[in-house]
């Protein structure tokens, strides 16, 4: 399988003249990916928000960068813009340009969300921006947040974090000021302030759940969210005693990782294959997933099974509860499965399939509110139905 | 009021501008409720049009719409009142010795009592109602009365503007973006944004079909076929009993509503619980179309406590066709009782979706927009 190793990504590099970033996940047979054009989604079939979180959980640490980096350091003008790791915009390049390279910055960190890197981005838009008037300044935001945007317009929490920014940062007083400076430092305080509760909104939402992880219990987890990883983490130093079942997780083999973590902790997990779930049902305690997004329902966007997972849950009465961030809520409603934008995600099974034969590729599914029992939240702790009335309150 | 009190029915009627007299035959569960003999006063109320007291001529004109069910629909029966109103303020002077807001408000509610003899106010028409005497109490003291009276005026016009017509088109806009290619949308009886939306949706070239349901006595859904066809929709269009019949090929179902109430139900006119429910039960996702004037902060669990009656004898014939006419001598029997109810309440469980021109909520969200539209004092 694919082996990410320094010196492979390096001799691609040195073959084409393209960043280690866009490893493409495509099985061998197609074409090579556009990974010259790395201002654009390099694979369009692929969701790249997928793509990103794929790549992460390749073998990618922080030292590998570094190495990685270095080794190149002198190869490209656009290495010298990723290499600083101060928010200074690069001036004599556009500016759109320059906000999608800061996002690439902060998204190489493997534990950053990819919503939070958007935002610290967007802050760095603000503090680098040459604009004079306010009105300059919110266009200029606007076309930044837009820009990133539609790097990826399959990822929710990317748009449902660009948009909560903009409302949050555009809805302060502080625009009334005269001196166009105080108004300015005011909003990139506001900035960085939702920058630093994103980034925080882990630590809040493991502290809110510790009260419902009890001794003895059995959790099943499903997919690889670092927000259920978190609250997990913090369970385990706290010296709580449970047990954990993954599931498979095909076609991502997050439950492989996970259960890797997991392990680490020192934490009884079982793996299960995804099927598997009705028949632990019995054994199970409470559900816990993350979210892709929160939509305005109150129901979820996550990974591919979770809707199966939630409804054999509520059948068999276990509760499933929702660890997910505040700057995930969306203003989205579907009000079935296919409502939503397509997220696609080429699955290999391993053998060749004929031509004839479709695959269903989708790579998430919409779970409706009635399903979900509690959502933990930086907000606190919430039903599915105040969603809708914390979004009313910042729209309206 | 309750009409089951026959103290204050007593006391209401030697008010009463309009001479009603109640029918003999009542149906006990609803005995709380105004059931009027109908159309013996009109030719009564229409021999008084001209006289220009104590009724302003615009008002009663708008009560007589009502009475003889020319306008119908909660946006067109508000609408014309408020415009009513409006000429009537227009036309209005203050009285030696009294002040404006007092006898102005006094004045209104005299309006509304003679609105409420002709036909049961709808609750699009309260909230309206309690806007305009909102309005007329913040009205500042140093204002002279021409001033005073523009002002009135410009807001009633500012309310159906923005409340009503641009809510709709709001909420179309919404609302479209849930019709896809190839969908069977069901929509029952004839209410006004369902129209638009379909109209708009054709516009933006979206290829769908409709079905319409419809149901005695009424049978409004006939005047929205024959417009919808006219436009060019390709429809269907069935009566009530066979809603479970033809909802399994529905993809979706968009409902009209008189109001919604805080605990998410909506009440809106009879047969849409029956609609919602099949829907439901066959998981076809119900969308409603409402303007958020219209969400009222009462609770209502059943659709008995607070109801409209029709006309009884509607139920019993069937208009152009007089050979149909099976409960003749069955009518002044006193074991038979005819009952025509107008609204019911669907429960919140049966619906998916709330578009409002604050965006599209779920039902669980309506105390919500209450709750932040009288703290914004946008609407009281």
């Amino acid at each position: 399988m694919w082996r990410r190793s320094a010196s492979f990504i390096l001799d691609k590099r040195n073959d084409t003249g393209a960043r280690p970033d866009f490893v493409s996940l495509s099985p061998p047979q197609t074409t090579a990916s556009t990974m010259a054009d790395t201002l654009q989604n390099p694979n369009a079939k692929v969701s790249a928000y997928y793509q990103t979180r794929a790549a992460h959980h390749g073998v990618v640490t922080s030292d590998w960068l570094a190495q990685a980096q270095a080794a190149v350091g002198k190869y490209s003008p656009e290495s010298d813009v990723r290499s600083s790791s101060s928010a200074a915009a690069d001036p004599g390049s556009g500016k759109p340009f320059s906000v999608i390279d800061e996002f690439n910055n902060w998204r190489k960190q493997p534990d950053l969300a990819e919503a939070v890197a958007a935002i610290r981005a967007l802050a760095a838009v603000i503090r680098s921006s040459e604009a004079t008037t306010m009105m300059e300044l919110e266009i200029e935001l606007k076309k930044a947040s837009d820009s990133l945007k539609s790097w990826d317009t399959t990822s929710i929490s990317l748009t449902a974090g660009c948009d909560l920014f903009m409302r949050y940062v555009t809805r302060t007083s502080a625009l009334e000021y005269e001196d166009f400076n105080s108004a300015k430092s005011r909003l990139i305080e506001r900035a960085e302030k939702f920058g630093e509760i994103s980034y925080k909104a882990r630590r809040i939402i493991a502290m809110l759940s510790q009260d419902f992880i009890f001794d003895g219990c059995t959790i099943l987890v499903h997919g690889f969210s670092r927000v259920v990883l978190e609250v997990l983490k913090t369970a385990a130093q706290n010296k709580k005693l449970f047990r954990v079942l993954c599931t498979e997780g095909r076609p991502d083999r997050t439950g492989l990782r996970l259960s890797n973590e997991l392990a680490k902790l020192d934490v009884p997990v079982k793996l299960l294959i995804d099927s598997a779930v009705a028949y632990s049902m019995d054994e199970i305690d409470m559900v816990f997933v993350g979210a892709d997004g929160v939509v305005e329902s109150g129901g979820i966007i996550n990974m591919m099974g979770t809707y199966q997972i939630a409804l054999v849950a509520h059948s068999m009465n276990k509760p499933v509860y929702v660890a997910a961030e505040s700057y995930k809520f969306a203003r989205l409603y579907p009000l079935d499965q296919k409502d939503m934008a397509p997220a696609l995600r080429p699955i290999d099974f391993g053998v060749p399939i004929p031509s004839k034969v479709e695959v269903e590729t989708s790579a998430r599914d919409y779970t409706p509110p009635q399903y979900l029992t509690l959502l933990f939240t930086d907000l606190g702790v919430l039903t599915p139905s105040v969603v809708s009335d914390e979004l009313i309150q910042l729209y309206l | 009021m309750q009409f089951d009190d026959k103290s204050r029915v007593e006391k209401a009627k030697k008010r009463a501008v309009v001479n009603q007299t109640e029918v003999r035959n009542r149906v006990e569960l609803f005995r709380h409720l105004p059931q009027y003999e109908h159309g013996t006063q009109l030719p009564d109320l229409e021999s008084k049009f001209f006289r220009n007291d104590p009724m302003h001529r615009a008002v009663y004109k708008v009560g007589l719409q009502y009475l003889a069910g020319d306008i119908t629909g909660g946006n067109a029966r508000c609408i014309a009142m408020l415009q009513a109103f409006s000429e009537a303020i227009r036309d209005y002077t203050t009285p030696a010795e009294k002040t404006l807001t007092r006898d102005l408000t006094a004045k209104i509610g005299s309006y509304v009592s003679f609105l409420i003899e002709c036909r049961p106010l709808s609750i699009s028409m309260g909230n309206a109602i309690r806007f305009l005497k909102n309005r007329i109490a913040k009205l500042p003291l140093t204002l002279s009365e021409s001033e005073a009276k523009t002002s009135l005026c410009l807001d009633i016009d500012r309310f159906i503007n923005e409340k009503i017509i641009l809510a709709d088109r709001v909420i179309v806009r919404h609302a479209s973006t849930k019709i896809r290619d190839g969908d069977v949308l069901l929509t029952y009886g004839s209410s006004c944004v369902v129209e638009m939306l379909l109209s708009h949706a054709l516009e933006l070239g979206k290829k769908f079909h409709v079905v319409i349901v419809d149901s005695r006595p009424k049978l409004e859904g006939q005047s929205l076929l024959r417009r919808l066809v006219a436009n060019g929709l390709n429809c269907t269009y069935t009566h009530l009993n066979a809603v479970s019949y033809i909802m399994h090929e529905v993809t979706r179902v968009f409902l009209g509503a008189s109001s919604i109430l805080s605990n998410g139900t909506v009440y809106s006119r009879v047969g849409t619980a029956a609609v919602a429910m099949v829907a439901n039960a066959f998981s076809v996702p119900v969308l409603i179309c409402c303007e958020a004037y219209k969400f009222h902060e009462r609770v209502q669990l059943d659709s008995i406590c607070f109801n409209e009656l029709g006309d009884p004898q509607a139920v019993a014939k069937v208009s152009g066709r007089g050979d149909v006419n099976y409960l003749g001598s069955l009518g002044n029997k006193d074991n038979l009782q005819l009952l025509n109810l107008m609204y019911d309440a669907t429960p919140s469980e049966y619906i998916s979706m709330i578009v409002t021109d604050y965006g599209m909520i779920p039902p669980t969200s309506v105390p919500v927009i209450v709750r932040e539209y009288c703290r914004d004092q946008l609407w009281i």
